[in-house]
Parts: structure tokens; C-alpha cells; sequence
């Protein structure tokens, strides 16, 4: 008789986090899809379905291919500059001692910074009369060098990735210093016994022992980087016309600056693919880790 | 006690007295919670918020909730709200294209029965009513200011390089070619957030095209890739292959670039009086002393000339809680005094015939005169053609002032985009 009702204690428990979940995720992403077969402007109440015409257009959107082409830039780079020297800072920081403990708190801070604060603080750096970036350069004598980074076609989208990957570095380096604490020591301590040099030990032992913690971190880079926003909207939102929009922020513009939510969500609705794609393969990428390990 | 027996027997009087009297509709005490959103963050702000606690205070029984939100995100801020039902009751917005689009998403309710019963359609220029409040036959908005685009300039570097004001556009390039040898740039632009760009293609197409011209481009019944709007490009360019501007206009804000203007790094800006209010207010300079103004040149003789600029309004949400509030709200806006007052902080022109304008700096009082005497009041680009065009247009302007070079092909790709959005509106 107990047995039957013991569902009652764990559902008790779900409801809120459901509840939540399904109001704040399920359904909106559900709307959101239905928004992507109409043609609603985003704030009146009549709409037309029109089914997959956002689909097609967006395949002959010149601004959505621009976005793309923004959007695998971004990625390539954020799989690369902000993994390589987040692994560099946790080798590098990986003893226990106050320097090293003062480095990483100093390495981490960008992590408790807003998106906002961080795309603020990096407006000034890059600001061209008075940013610290091109005072430097006219201090060390190469001042032809010096540009405003932010308002020029061909560094906005490279500038604003700088400022992200500041942020984003703090957190791979966390990650790996605790994948480096997995690194068995006898391993180790084996291999320099057998007379590996520090690269051969690290190539050899290190790097593949760390393969969980670079899955995780390749695949939260991966995901931040889809769905980094706030820090191109503060510093460019997308421009100068359109130079640094990425799939994030092309949808926003299309959806609040042109007043075309549909269009807007059928955008969504391929960037949340994207971002699906890279979920199934994260997990497939971790379960086959645990297998290795198991 | 005895106060509260008074009362008691005072109200079925005033009941009987309210119920014969017509005016009934107006006496009417207004309560219930009341809301209004603007976006005059800065310098305009403080003076809507005084406004607001002055029609309170008026009105009792009304428990004010007031949301400000910045400029640029009210314009994003605004709309959720409308599509989520919940809107405030009224709130401020640009006269033009950005009503009309509301108007025809159905989101707002006309407001004719206050505007016939008080009378005000012979407080506001015609233009301004047929324009900027009438939207599909019927009374949308009341005016609490208008703004007005002209070149604002450093006096002390005029007077340095002797240079006077130019009339026409010869003299405008001979000026800026005087501030070029003297080592200063004659135009500062700020077009970081793309709006302020818009001003240097309005004017020049005004000045050679003309307001009806204008107006078919910016319904979509004109190409980009027409003449007028070749030669309105070629003008500009002439400008910013001479650099005469200020370098990387997209990398500032529009008040960093009033600002070169008034430190002396740049001699002008073609900005709206609202940049007025930050020089006076937050700078502390003294109109037609510190800085000066003057009307864009003209540059074809025989084109009618135009005053440009956007009219901020207040409107009333279809679904509003408290209509009447909100009715009585807008109503209150157009005493004239209440106009002078917030345009006499924000730095603005009070659109009421009834203002007296004696009371406005001299650099106003002429602004005014002028907006008087041209037959035209045209709105700026972003208000006057539709919101998902402007988007088009508002990037082709900073990607102009960065890569001048090959704009004939920039116009093409415009047009193409204007044409796909315009198809998609109707």
C-alpha cells in the first residue's frame, strides 16, 4: 500500500523545478517555434502562418550568411585562444603556493563580472582617443597601429572576441586545474623515472589524462560561444553594419530592431539546432570518456 | 468626527451638482493606479518625471508607477510590453513611421473625443497635427516637444579662423576648407549608434531633392538608386574624400562628438536642439555666446525649405488600464505651460501656438522663428520611413562613412533590401 504512493515524495519535490522549467523553457522554446511558421511583427496581435517561407528566406538572406560566417569565426576562435591559454594558465598556476593562488583568483575575477561589465569595461580599452590599447601603442612608438578597433569593419568582430575570451579564459582555466588534480602523480613520477623531459610528459601523460576536462571545456566554449550576446550588443551591437553580428545577435536585431519575430525566431530555431548539435555530441564525446575510463 | 460628518453630507451634494452639470465627464476624479513610460533618460528625464508628479498632484487619487529605461532600450523595451498585454497606460513615442507602425499593429486607441472636447486642434501647427498626430483619419498623439536639426557650431573657432555663416553650400565646403588648413576638422559625427549619420542624408536630400521627393523614398515609391539620391551621396562624399570630418565617426556617440565641437577639436555637428540642453545643462556654455547654431545651407535654389527633425509624443495604449488617466494625462501635456517647462529644461521647443517663447535663449528663439517661417516640417529618416527600412538605411550611413569609395553599389544593395522589406509590410 505504501509502495504505491511512494511517487507522491519525489513529485512533491519535482513540481517547482518542473514548473519552472517547463514556463521559462519548454514552453517559450516551443513558442518560439510556432513563431518561426508565421510572419508576427512582435507586438500586434495578427499574424499569418506561412510555414517554412522564414526557412527559405533565411538561406538567401545576405545578413544571415554574413552572420554564419561571423558565427564559425567566433567558434574557430573560441575553441582555440581561449582553450590553449586557459590549459597554459592551469599548467603554469598548478602548484600550491601564494603567487599561484594569487594569479588564479586574479585570472578567475573576469569570471564574476557581468557580461555587460565586461563589454563595458573593454569599450573603454579599445576607445581611440583615450582606451589603453591605443595609448600603449603610441607609447611604444607604433602608433600607425592605432585604430578604433571597435568602429572599423575589420577588427570589430576580432576586438569584441578579445574582450569574450578574457572572460571565458578564467573558466577553462578552473576546469583544467581541476582535471589536472585527476592527473594520477605515480603517472607522473613514472614517466620522468623513465626519463620523459616536462614536454614528453606532458604531451604523453598529462594532455591525454586531461581528455575529460577538455571535452567539458570544448563543449562549454562551444555553447557560450553560440550563444554569446551581451558582450557584442554592449560593445557593437553587430556593427559597424554588421561586421561583428553573430547568429545571436543577427536574431535580435531582425526580431526588436525590424520588428520581424517570426523571422527572428526561425533564426532561433536554427541557431538552437546548432547548439543541439554540438549538446549530442558533448555527451556522446563524455560517455565514451567514461567508457575509457571505466 | 465632525469633519467626517461634513464630508459625508457634502458628497450626495456634489453628486447632484456633478450629475447636472455637462462638464461631468471632466470633473470626474480620476484614481486607480496610473502608469507612464518615456525614454528621456539625461537631460529630459527629471523634468517628464516633475510633469508627471504635477499631474498627480492634480489628480489625487491616481497612485502614479513610472518605469524610465534608456533611450535606446526603450524602443525594444516598448514593444514587449505591448505584445505581452501588459503596457503601461501611456507612454512616450516618435511621431511618424514609428506610430503609424503601431497604430496599424492595432495597439493604440485614437483619442478624438478628448482632443475635440478640449479644443486642441488650435493649440498645434497644422503640419505638426496632420504629420505627427493624425494616423488612418483619427487623433493618435498630443506634442510635448519638437526638435530641430540644424548645424551646431564652437563660436570662438569660427571667430578664429574669421569664417561666417554659411549660406549656401560653397560657402560650406570654403568654411570647412578654412578649418582644414587651420588644422581642425569642420564636421564632428558621432555614429556609433548609427541615428546621427541619418541627419547628413535627410538635409542634403531636403536641400536637392525636396520635401516631396522625400517623402515618396521614404514610402517606398522612390529607388535609392534614383538620381536624387546619387547626387545627395556625391555631395556628402565630396565631404568625407576632402576629410572634413572628424576621423572614425563610428566609433563615437553622439554626445562624445558634440562634445570635439565644444572643446575645440571640431568646429560643427549637425545634430538636433537636444544637444542644447546637454551643452547649457551639463557644460555649462551659454547659447549664442559659447555655441551657435545655424540652418543646414541650402544647396539648390528653389527647393522649398525644410525644417527637419522628430516630434516626441505621448499615446495612449489600446489596452490600457486606466484610459481615462491616461486620456487626461495627454490632455494636461498640452498646457502650454507644462511644455515651456520641459522644453525649458531638455532643451526642446514647446510645440504649443500658445507658448510664449520669450522666455527661450536666443539660439532657440531663432530656432523657433525658423521652424515658423519654412513652409516644410519633415522628420527625420528613422521616423519617416518604416522601422525594418530605416534598419536598412541607418547601416548603409556608417557603412558610408567608413568605406565612402564605391557607393553607387552600397545604394544598389540598399534599394534591394528596401524593396524586400517594403514588399514584406504590405
Amino acid at each position: 500500500m505504501y509502495k504505491r504512493y511512494k511517487w507522491i515524495v519525489p513529485a512533491t519535490f519535482l513540481f517547482l523545478p518542473v514548473t519552472v522549467y517547463l514556463a521559462f523553457v519548454i514552453i517559450p522554446t516551443l513558442n518560439s517555434l510556432f513563431y518561426s511558421f508565421t510572419d508576427w511583427a512582435g507586438y500586434g496581435a495578427d499574424f499569418d502562418l506561412i510555414w517554412l517561407d522564414n526557412f527559405a528566406r533565411i538561406f538567401t538572406d545576405r545578413l544571415f550568411s554574413n552572420a554564419i560566417k561571423n558565427t564559425a569565426t567566433w567558434l574557430a576562435l573560441a575553441m582555440s585562444v581561449p582553450t590553449l591559454a586557459g590549459l597554459c594558465l592551469a599548467l603554469a598556476l598548478q602548484g600550491k603556493n601564494a603567487v599561484n593562488t594569487a594569479y588564479k583568483s586574479l585570472f578567475y575575477l573576469p569570471i564574476a563580472l557581468s557580461p555587460i561589465i565586461v563589454g563595458i569595461i573593454w569599450v573603454w580599452i579599445y576607445s581611440p582617443q583615450l582606451g589603453i590599447v591605443n595609448l600603449t601603442l603610441k607609447a611604444i612608438g607604433q602608433e600607425h597601429l592605432a585604430r578604433a578597433w571597435l568602429a572599423n569593419p575589420d577588427t570589430a568582430l576580432i576586438a569584441v572576441f578579445v574582450a569574450w575570451a578574457w572572460q571565458q579564459t578564467g573558466l577553462n582555466m578552473v576546469i583544467f586545474l581541476a582535471g589536472l588534480t585527476s592527473v594520477p602523480v605515480p603517472l607522473v613520477e613514472a614517466a620522468r623515472v623513465d626519463g620523459a623531459n616536462y614536454w614528453q610528459t606532458l604531451r604523453r601523460v598529462t594532455i591525454p589524462m586531461l581528455r575529460p576536462a577538455t571535452v567539458v571545456v570544448m563543449a562549454l566554449t562551444a555553447i557560450n560561444a553560440l550563444k554569446s550576446f551581451e558582450v557584442i550588443w554592449v560593445m557593437t551591437k553587430g556593427g559597424p553594419f554588421n561586421s561583428s553580428d553573430t547568429l545571436a545577435v543577427f536574431m535580435y536585431s531582425e526580431s526588436f530592431r525590424k520588428y520581424k519575430m517570426g523571422y527572428g525566431s526561425s533564426i532561433a530555431v536554427v541557431l538552437f539546432l546548432m547548439t543541439l548539435i554540438i549538446i549530442v555530441l558533448y555527451f556522446r564525446q563524455t560517455a565514451a570518456a567514461e567508457e575509457l575510463y571505466d | 468626527m465632525i469633519k467626517r460628518r461634513l464630508a459625508i453630507s457634502i458628497i450626495p451634494i456634489l453628486v447632484t451638482l456633478f450629475a447636472v452639470t455637462p462638464t461631468f465627464a471632466q470633473g470626474e476624479a480620476l484614481a486607480g493606479d496610473f502608469t507612464v513610460s518615456h525614454y528621456f533618460g539625461g537631460f529630459g528625464g527629471e523634468f517628464i518625471e516633475e510633469i508627471v508628479d504635477g499631474f498627480v498632484a492634480e489628480n489625487p487619487g491616481l497612485n502614479r508607477e513610472e518605469s524610465p529605461v534608456d533611450h535606446e532600450q526603450f524602443k525594444t523595451s516598448i514593444l514587449v510590453q505591448l505584445a505581452g498585454g501588459n503596457p503601461p497606460d501611456t507612454f512616450s513615442y516618435w511621431a511618424g513611421a514609428r506610430i503609424q507602425f503601431i497604430v496599424d499593429g492595432d495597439r493604440l486607441q485614437p483619442i478624438d473625443d478628448v482632443w475635440t472636447e478640449n479644443d486642441l486642434g488650435s493649440m498645434f501647427p497644422q503640419a505638426v497635427i496632420d504629420t505627427g498626430l493624425t494616423y488612418n483619419g483619427q487623433i493618435y498623439a498630443v506634442p510635448l516637444t519638437l526638435h530641430w536639426v540644424g548645424m551646431f557650431y564652437n563660436t570662438a573657432l569660427f571667430e578664429q579662423v574669421g569664417a561666417g555663416v554659411p549660406q549656401t553650400w560653397d560657402e560650406l565646403v570654403e568654411v570647412a576648407e578654412r578649418f582644414k588648413e587651420a588644422g581642425i576638422p569642420a564636421f564632428s559625427l558621432g555614429s556609433r549608434e548609427r541615428w546621427p549619420a541619418q541627419f547628413w542624408f535627410d538635409m542634403i536630400l531636403l536641400r536637392t531633392a525636396g520635401n516631396d521627393y522625400r517623402n515618396r523614398l521614404m514610402n517606398g515609391e522612390a529607388s535609392y538608386t534614383d538620381p536624387e539620391v546619387v547626387r545627395a551621396f556625391s555631395l556628402w562624399k565630396e565631404l568625407v574624400d576632402a576629410e572634413y570630418f572628424h576621423p572614425d565617426a563610428n566609433a563615437y556617440d553622439y554626445i562624445q562628438s558634440a562634445d570635439f565641437v565644444a572643446n575645440g577639436e571640431a568646429a560643427m555637428t549637425l545634430m538636433g536642439t537636444w544637444i542644447g540642453g546637454h551643452y547649457t545643462s551639463d557644460l555649462g556654455m551659454v547659447p549664442g555666446e559659447d555655441y551657435d547654431y545655424f540652418a543646414f545651407p541650402i544647396i539648390d535654389e528653389g527647393v522649398p525649405h525644410a525644417s527637419l527633425g522628430p516630434v516626441d509624443t505621448f499615446v495612449v495604449s489600446k489596452e490600457a488600464a486606466n484610459s481615462d488617466a491616461a486620456k487626461a494625462f495627454l490632455v494636461y501635456l498640452t498646457d502650454p505651460e507644462v511644455q515651456l517647462a520641459f522644453a525649458d529644461g531638455a532643451g526642446n521647443l514647446a510645440p504649443s501656438l500658445m507658448a510664449d517663447t520669450s522666455g527661450y535663449d536666443p539660439v532657440k528663439q531663432r530656432i523657433a522663428e525658423e521652424i515658423a517661417r519654412d513652409p516644410v516640417f519633415a522628420y527625420n529618416y528613422d521616423l519617416a520611413t518604416p522601422p525594418p527600412v530605416a534598419e536598412v538605411g541607418l547601416n548603409a550611413f556608417s557603412e558610408f562613412m567608413a568605406r565612402p569609395g564605391n557607393f553607387e553599389a552600397l545604394l544598389e544593395r540598399v534599394q534591394q533590401d528596401a524593396a524586400a522589406e517594403f514588399a514584406d509590410l504590405n
